[in-house]
């Protein structure tokens, strides 16, 4: 069992607007957004809501420094559910009972091929725990999709060969 | 010189302690409290009303500050829903926890018919849910502490009543602690406080906790 903190770390320092910016493209609904962002920076302990702020608002300027973020471009390449984690008596028949913000698994089709098994277990082992860790774990599986298109555009227009495999692994055949 | 002359004292019938509780579980220590309120003015002029403030008002102090509201000039209670529909927001799914009947039915009025709405059927008072929940005719269900999260989700809201608000605390029923605890804080995207005083409580919350009112996503004044 992990110490406990001597000090609880402060968050004082986070801002939810600049969260809220970066995931405008990814949750357009304001209403959405909000609780979102609540779960994200606002609920758990102090050092996971620092922790995700940080780790956000620095992708976020990479994602700035490359251009910008064009999440559609993400969206494209599909998303997962978030799901709510209620007790399995208490969800409802037919409903998913997710969170607004899904998971994009474009960027996950460069380390395993959709569809594939170990796809399934990333989009697991991302979207498991409490809300403060899966959506923020979404978020910036966003924002690193977001970077991997324009480091894809930028080697489109440079006509140079990318350091990064431009091919995205195949999913396996259908059976 | 004229002599001042005292006013008799209002003697108030007995027992209306013990009424306003059996009342106040099926309509709220608000809605209750002006019902009384109401009542007692109406056949004892405000000398009533302070009576039955100072008979009553230790162990309700929601008919206390509804009672002093009263006799500072306070006529009405504040019933517009629009700012609570306002907090509300998009929700399709409303979990209200506490009653105020008054306050309910003005917001059920209004409500978007698409929108669902339960009452967390559990009180500190006796209560006859089925016939509480009977005035709505069906349009607020019911459901219980053990089962609200069934109706969690991602356009769920939950809402309480707030009774009054001093700097940053406020006091709401103890059954909003616990509801709506570190699990259920993320399962519903709008946490609301309507509330339902003018101001502070002046008399220690019975049958109330205090509470930060930053920790509601939206505290409706």
């Amino acid at each position: 069992m992990p110490p406990p903190h001597r000090n609880a770390p402060s968050a004082a320092f986070i801002d939810r607007s600049r969260v809220d910016a970066l995931l405008a493209g990814a949750v357009p609904d304001d209403e959405d957004r909000a609780f979102v962002v609540r779960c994200i920076l606002g609920e758990g302990p102090a050092h996971h809501r620092g922790a995700n702020y940080v780790l956000l608002r620095l992708l976020g300027m990479i994602v700035d420094r490359l251009g910008g973020a064009d999440m559609e471009a993400v969206r494209v390449g599909g998303t997962m559910p978030v799901p709510m984690k209620v007790p399995p008596h208490l969800e409802r028949e037919g409903s998913m009972m997710a969170y607004p913000l899904g998971l994009p698994t474009g960027p996950l089709d460069e380390l395993a091929p959709a569809g594939s098994t170990d796809q399934a277990a990333m989009v697991q082992c991302l979207s498991d725990g409490p809300p403060q860790h899966a959506l923020a774990n979404a978020a910036m599986i966003w924002l690193i999709g977001a970077a991997l298109e324009r480091l894809d555009g930028r080697a489109s227009d440079s006509a140079r060969p990318s350091t990064r495999s431009r091919k995205r692994a195949s999913p396996p055949p259908k059976q | 010189m004229n002599e001042a002359r005292s006013e008799p004292p209002v003697e108030l019938p007995q027992g209306l302690d013990q009424a306003f509780g059996a009342v106040a579980g099926e309509l709220g220590m608000a809605s209750a409290a002006w019902l009384f309120v109401r009542a007692v003015a109406r056949c004892t002029g405000d000398p009533g009303v302070a009576a039955l403030a100072e008979g009553a008002g230790a162990d309700f102090p929601v008919l206390d500050a509804v009672a002093r509201g009263w006799l500072g000039g306070l006529r009405e209670p504040s019933l517009d829903p629009r700012p609570a529909l306002e907090a509300v927001g998009k929700a399709t799914r409303l979990v209200v926890v506490g009653v105020e009947a008054s306050y309910l039915d003005a917001l059920v009025q209004q409500l978007d018919p698409a929108v669902k709405v339960a009452m967390v059927a559990h009180s500190q008072f006796p209560v006859d849910w089925d016939r509480a929940l009977d005035n709505y005719g069906g349009r607020v269900e019911r459901v219980d502490l053990d089962t609200f999260q069934n109706w969690a989700g991602g356009k769920s809201a939950l809402l309480t009543f707030a009774y009054g608000r001093e700097d940053s605390r406020t006091a709401v029923a103890p059954l909003w602690l616990r509801a709506c605890g570190a699990d259920v804080r993320a399962q519903f995207r709008a946490l609301v406080a309507w509330n339902v005083l003018e101001a502070p409580l002046q008399l220690y919350p019975r049958w109330l906790v205090e509470v930060e009112a930053d920790t509601f996503t939206h505290f409706v004044p």
